[in-house]
């Protein structure tokens, strides 16, 4: 199996980083020296920290790619592609590799390449600042209208984590979309819808309350176009906070351990 | 206003009540089905009276739910408040129980392929499974988001976790499978908010218990006896009662000598803690694999002119037990099934009367009831109306085989190889309804072509009883008389026991037929 997708598929089980053939290693230092390279060497034509440039694509979007174990990476990356755009840029082997590491990065789970950062004030910004932790739960603990986030580094790329915590989506995806109900018996209901039809909404209330409506019982329904989700935790964060919340979601990759005794 | 916005402000302090709380479990809605059986004392019967025998042949089916992982799902439904909670192996599913529309779904991964599961239990706000990998999972009610998980037994050892948990005053009971594998069951108590295990009951007993010496030599220590139903409950005398299985290895008994205790019994446990307060044990030295998980049904009757407090019990091995539940006391048994060669009778203590020559043999040997048993895990019901126990039986024959074998540990077969289903007379599925206190029979139900057992029953206080069977046929009977009154074809095997409850004053009764899960109402 590719060792990459071989990666992906262990993620979520796992919170060491993951297995490569990087001869420089995957540690933060030398996904981040790799960042810095790529931001010198390929921005003429990518987009600055990976995402898509003017003359050529994101490297971490969710798209399939022609080049994905890291040895294809690093050749693409040292010698280019012949016959198209892409050239040699007259890399080191060791340079090439350190941008290998960084593209990978891009396209793993944020566990496997969890960023640095102080995971303890990442913890504190959830449940305070950030206030995260009134819709969202950590094994067990927290609100109820958000996902559970118990594994979520295990499971979103780190480029996806970072882009929910600053980029407004524009539909909400099903079970998190905000509703206000009017029912014919006079109550107001506000709440994300879990699941709907022509004949009937599930909805989850703030009061923490499912409401198992049927058309006939409602009045009225108004649907939400956006997620409740805030999306600018980079200004209601210092960047360092923000960071650190990064960090900190970024190893959240499996359920606590049994309780048993 | 935004509503984003709008929705945060009012999210701070919301503090409830929990949805089900113990008070709810010992005396549900009536609209509720909460626990495996209804209510503690697995009588299965509703007490919603809207589906009448004079309106019943008007019923539709209102929606199907499918849950296409598995092939045959045989677990019990648990609606709390209009939410139906189904589990398949490594999922639940939340369903709006009005409409069949999903709410949640929980996956357990990575998943393990292994036995099936029985169903959930409900306390708090929280929805109780085990899991094909041996663990009880925790799972908010509300959004499907696990709360805790705890260990029950090793995976790799070969232990699964089939049972549906059964909650009472926070606990949460589990049971665990591997008998056929020959590794020893237990039963577990966790704490119902933490995940903590309070106690754990061993079903063989250990070195220097009593029972101990009902195995021959090191037996004990492959003997089996697993846990992978459910119980019954009685608050008022806090105890526990589960049906234990069989000893390992199944045919073969020829190294097992003794009564092999607590193995095909029913054990009182002391629900807080977890000590055994009596045992009754239907089949001593079993070689035929007759589980006796069949449910308890606790039922407060008079016997011989007394008010006592009473359990009947249809045992696989084809003979009703009456006992009582404080002491464990036999009162009466006697075969629900016609062909029964193993035994002439019980004992005045409730011991069986063996007939010699019917054990397993190299070549086989013939035995009534067959290994199937003359009822199975499916569950009965019980009227009090009626004072008629419900129960699905299986009339037929079996050839039963044994060899010697060695234990492996890990999880492999520890059979001592098995049965077929005679040449002579194919197997046949009816209903019954036999008479609490006598075990008489009062009416029959024959499902015409249905021979393999898995489809339970479930009574209704207007005089109703629904049954399943193999072909996928839902019938209404009449509870008085078991004349059928209305049917429908699901078009798959049912292995599982329906139930019937109520949202917002309309009645419905729902069932899980193969892959799908299927409610009907009155138009």
């Amino acid at each position: 199996m590719n060792r990459f997708l071989a990666a992906l598929l262990l993620a979520p089980f796992s919170l060491v980083a993951a297995d490569t053939n990087n001869p420089l290693g995957n540690s933060p230092e030398v996904v981040e020296s790799g960042r810095q390279l790529y931001n010198e060497t390929c921005t003429v034509c990518h987009g600055v920290d990976g995402e898509a440039g003017d003359r050529a694509p994101a490297m971490g979007a969710a798209r399939r790619y022609a080049h994905n174990t890291e040895e294809e990476i690093q050749q693409v990356v040292l010698r280019g592609i012949p016959g198209t755009q892409m050239p040699s840029m007259g890399l080191s082997e060791e340079q090439s590799w350190r941008i290998t590491a960084f593209i990978r990065s891009l396209r793993a789970v944020a566990a496997d390449f969890p960023p640095e950062g102080d995971v303890a004030r990442g913890e504190e910004v959830f449940w305070g600042k950030g206030e995260c932790g009134q819709c969202h739960r950590i094994n067990g603990r927290g609100g109820l209208l958000g996902q559970d986030l118990s594994a979520v580094g295990g499971s979103m790329r780190l480029s996806a984590l970072r882009s929910a915590l600053t980029e407004a989506k524009p539909h909400p995806p099903l079970g998190f979309r905000p509703a206000t109900v009017k029912t014919k018996d006079g109550k107001t209901i506000r709440g994300v819808l879990k699941n709907e039809h022509n004949f009937s909404i599930q909805l989850l209330g703030d009061d923490d309350r499912l409401h198992l409506l049927t058309s006939d019982e409602i009045a009225s329904l108004e649907r939400g176009d956006t997620s409740i989700m805030p999306t600018d935790y980079d200004e209601r964060l210092t960047e360092q906070e923000f960071r650190d919340l990064v960090a900190f979601l970024s190893r959240l990759s499996a359920s606590k351990p049994s309780k048993s005794r | 206003m935004n509503m984003a916005r709008l929705l945060i402000a009012l999210l701070a302090a919301t503090s409830l009540a929990a949805q089900v709380s113990y008070e709810d479990l010992v005396n549900p809605d009536p609209e509720d089905w909460l626990t495996y059986g209804r209510t503690y004392d697995s009588q299965r019967h509703s007490p919603l009276t809207q589906i009448t025998p004079e309106n019943v042949d008007q019923l539709e089916a209102a929606w199907i739910y499918p849950i296409t992982s598995t092939t045959r799902l045989q677990a019990v439904p648990i609606v709390v408040d209009g939410v139906m909670y189904v589990s398949a192996p490594n999922e639940v599913h939340a369903i709006d129980a009005r409409t069949g529309r999903n709410i949640w779904k929980w996956n357990r991964t990575p998943a393990v392929n292994r036995g099936p599961e029985r169903g959930v239990s409900v306390l708090g706000d929280l929805v109780y499974v085990s899991t094909p990998d041996a663990y009880l999972v925790a799972l908010d009610a509300r959004t499907g988001s696990q709360v805790w998980e705890a260990k029950i037994a090793e995976t790799k050892d070969g232990y699964y976790s089939p049972a549906a948990t059964f909650a009472i005053d926070g606990k949460v009971i589990a049971g665990n499978a591997a008998g056929d594998y020959g590794l020893n069951g237990w039963l577990d108590a966790f704490d119902a908010e933490t995940g903590e295990r309070l106690w754990r009951w061993y079903t063989i007993p250990q070195p220097g218990e009593p029972g101990h010496d009902t195995w021959e030599g090191d037996s004990w220590k492959t003997g089996g006896g697993g846990t992978w139903l459910t119980g019954s409950y009685d608050p008022e005398l806090n105890l526990l009662y589960w049906g234990i299985g069989n000893p390992a290895p199944d045919f073969y008994g020829d190294d097992r000598e003794g009564d092999n205790l607590y193995t095909e019994s029913v054990v009182a446990i002391d629900a807080d803690t977890g000590k055994l307060k009596w045992y009754f044990q239907f089949t001593p030295h079993d070689v035929h694999d007759w589980d006796s998980v069949e449910i308890p049904v606790l039922v407060d009757a008079e016997y011989e002119g007394k008010p006592r407090k009473l359990m009947a019990h249809a045992d696989r091995n084809g003979f009703y037990y009456v006992l009582d539940r404080e002491t464990g006391e036999f009162l009466h048994g006697t075969p629900f099934i016609d062909e029964l060669n193993w035994a002439t009778g019980l004992t005045e203590k409730g011991r069986p009367i063996r007939v010699p020559g019917v054990e397993p043999t190299p070549q086989g040997n013939f035995v009534c009831p067959s290994t199937s048993g003359a009822t199975n895990w499916m569950s009965p019901a019980y009227n009090p109306a009626t004072g008629l126990f419900y129960v699905a039986v299986k009339e037929g024959c079996g050839i039963s085989y044994k060899a010697k074998q060695e234990f492996r540990p890990g999880g492999f077969g520890f059979m001592g190889t098995g049965y077929v289903e005679s040449p002579e007379e194919p197997w046949q599925m009816f209903v019954r309804a036999l008479d609490l206190t006598t075990g008489e029979r009062k009416w029959e139900y024959k499902q015409i072509t249905s021979k393999q057992y898995g489809a339970g029953v479930v009574s209704t206080a207007s005089g109703l009883l629904f049954a399943g069977d193999d072909q996928g046929f839902m019938t209404a009977l009449h509870a008085e008389t078991g004349e059928p009154l209305w049917h429908f074809n699901t078009g798959m095997r049912i292995s599982a026991s329906p139930i019937s409850y109520g949202v917002k004053g309309k009645q419905y009764v729902a069932v899980a037929a193969g892959v799908n899960v299927v409610a009907w109402r009155l138009p």
